[in-house]
């Protein structure tokens, strides 16, 4: 079980947020509209990870993203992960830029798919960094003139990218349908090739595979 | 860069020429179009004054664009012409006749004739003063042994006290040459000016103002012809997009409905196919709300908003933006997105470029983006096609809009708008 903030100004699909992660389990210890809602919130209630809308009042424009962010000055490393209908790579940078975990950047519509959305908001909590396959995207074709990238094979390019977004190397097997210790090799290999220090923790793997993405 | 001393001397020679020149010219033309007038007022009361009216109005509106030729050269501003009405084709005599008589500008142009003898006047005494004092004074050393001075002959310099020999009457009148050498210029200027500006009043102004009226004309066609093709274009994509996509899930749930007692595992079916479809519907909602208004343009200003662009153009795009760029207005900045995301679209869809450049920057008020691939070419602003209505949609914003794109390529997209 999980207590969860939740930050959306759309009472909508607050209250079906807020009924979702209920039904699965978890605590939902405060519900906000706002950004300095969000940051009083957070303060106040330590959560286990805070679900936040990107676009919330009083601007209405990447509010919740810098309350977000205001929020883990206040609470080094509270887990946030962040829903938003569009996502952009800038964005992403914004929620990295402190290089700790604990840091998710979804499109909304993956809520849709319960069962991976629960995934992504307990990986979250448990430290991972989780980040939209479009976000990813992106950060691929920034690089896309990157050298050692184009020495990848497609099969370690997809991979990297799973882990990209934030998967363990038993999800990625498992989606990619081969072993755990084929994933392994094809992760020892990237790491090599992008000369990055190999790490066996897995949260640290991703945020530096990120932090090499962003360049 | 032209050397500024260059260019002093340049305008220099060419106000001189304009004022001496235009005082003859404004003689004559004020004896030529006084004696017309008088001449054909007097005449009026027989028929054969207006005639005599046309001929001075037509000699006047000659002189007239005798002027309008010189002024570009000292006002530095683009070449100005009224448009004087034609006389129909087949018209008899006096609608021949009267046609200069019912024009404003025609007599605005008799009016110039007239008055400007005052400032012609003005000007070329200065002038022919400042350029005689100049020359006289600072060459008085090569002449001033070739001068009498009888003891009886009191000068200038003698009256202020100083003796009177050779090298204090150098001295003297080249100080006086070096005063009128350096106010040469600015006297100089300022007489042509003064004789410009009336001109260009009188003349000019007119045609200005209609050029100017035009001008604004055509940018609010562009601006409406740009919004009513966007308005028309957003109702095709969400009637084609989004509104048939939840028709067809609001027909799959009900199917579904139906199905759950009878057959369930079609309803689970059902249900997952209505899922993808939701979730295809958001991604086109998504699609057209950032046509419409792309939040990370608001959010994070053009620098962001363009290299999100040109992330997802599927061409790799060589991007050159000054990122310390100041948020401009925000209907240039959307024009300005505008351009990019329908130019790399163009460039994604038509061109079958291997790569693409894209820069903006900001320099004298002006933004410019220019949008450069090694494609096919071909591209032209043919009615409908995408990059007119970014023709239209710049124009509105008082910009200009070139397309470059010969066959077999490159192509180059230009928009340049005041900010």
């Amino acid at each position: 079980m999980l207590r969860v903030v939740i930050a959306d100004d759309a009472v909508l699909l607050r209250e079906g947020l807020v009924r979702l992660l209920t039904e699965n389990g978890h605590d939902v210890v405060a519900a906000v509209g706002d950004g300095p809602g969000l940051v009083e919130a957070i303060v106040a209630h330590r959560p286990d990870v805070s679900i936040v809308d990107v676009r919330m009042p009083p601007s209405h424009t990447d509010e919740g993203l810098r309350a977000a962010v205001r929020a883990r000055q206040l609470v080094p490393g509270t887990p946030v992960l962040v829903l938003s209908q569009y996502v952009e790579v800038s964005y992403a940078d914004d929620l990295l830029a402190d290089r700790s975990g604990s840091v998710g950047y979804l499109l909304k519509d993956r809520v849709a798919d319960v069962a991976e959305f629960l995934d992504a908001v307990a990986r979250v909590a448990a430290g991972g960094a989780v980040f939209d396959p479009e976000v990813v995207a992106q950060l691929f074709v920034r690089r896309r003139r990157d050298e050692p990238l184009r020495e990848l094979t497609p099969r370690e390019r997809e991979v990297l990218g799973l882990m990209a977004e934030g998967r363990s190397n038993t999800a990625i097997a498992r989606q990619l349908v081969v072993s755990d210790g084929a994933v392994e090799k094809h992760v020892r290999n990237i790491f090599a090739k992008l000369r990055l220090a190999p790490d066996d923790e897995q949260h640290r793997r991703v945020l530096a595979v990120l932090t090499y993405l962003r360049g | 860069m032209v050397d500024p001393m260059r260019q002093l001397v340049r305008q220099l020679g060419r106000d001189t020429a304009y004022v001496l020149a235009g005082f003859p010219l404004a003689i004559v033309s004020f004896v030529v179009l006084v004696t017309g007038f008088a001449l054909g007022m007097g005449l009026l009361i027989t028929v054969i004054g207006f005639p005599v009216l046309a001929v001075t109005l037509l000699t006047a509106r000659a002189l007239a664009d005798l002027q309008r030729i010189q002024l570009p050269a000292i006002l530095h501003d683009a070449r100005v012409r009224p448009v004087y009405a034609e006389t129909p084709p087949g018209a008899g005599f006096w609608r021949r006749v009267s046609n200069p008589i019912r024009q404003g500008q025609s007599w605005l142009d008799l009016v110039h004739g007239v008055l400007s003898l005052i400032p012609a006047t003005i000007a070329f005494s200065l002038v022919v003063t400042w350029w005689a004092g100049a020359l006289g004074g600072t060459l008085f050393f090569a002449y001033d042994w070739a001068l009498p001075h009888p003891p009886d002959n009191y000068e200038l310099h003698e009256l202020l006290g100083l003796a009177d020999t050779a090298t204090n009457r150098i001295l003297f009148n080249t100080a006086i040459g070096l005063f009128f050498l350096l106010t040469l210029p600015l006297v100089v200027r300022g007489s042509a000016l003064m004789k410009a500006y009336l001109a260009r009043g009188l003349l000019n102004g007119v045609a200005a103002l209609r050029g100017r009226i035009v001008d604004l004309e055509q940018q609010r066609a562009a601006a409406m012809s740009a919004e009513a093709t966007a308005l028309r274009r957003l109702e095709r994509d969400i009637h084609d997009g989004p509104q048939q996509r939840l028709v067809l899930l609001a027909m799959e749930l009900s199917r579904a409905q139906q199905q759950v007692d009878t057959d369930p595992a079609a309803a689970r079916e059902t249900l997952a196919g209505a899922l993808t479809q939701t979730r295809e519907t958001l991604g086109e909602l998504r699609a057209l709300s950032r046509g419409i208004a792309p939040p990370i343009l608001t959010d994070r200003g053009l620098p962001s908003a363009l290299a999100a662009l040109a992330g997802r153009c599927t061409v790799p795009v060589d991007l050159a933006v000054d990122q310390a760029m100041p948020r401009l207005d925000p209907a240039i900045e959307h024009t300005a997105y505008f351009v990019v995301a329908e130019s790399l679209a163009n460039v994604a869809k038509h061109s079958r470029a291997s790569g693409c450049w894209l820069t903006v920057a900001v320099a004298d008020g002006l933004l410019g983006v220019v949008v450069v691939d090694d494609g096919v070419g071909g591209a032209a602003l043919a009615k409908g096609h995408g990059l007119a209505g970014l023709a239209d949609r710049v124009r509105a914003n008082g910009g200009t809009f070139t397309v470059t794109s010969p066959h077999g390529g490159p192509t180059e997209i230009r928009a340049e708008l005041p900010c």
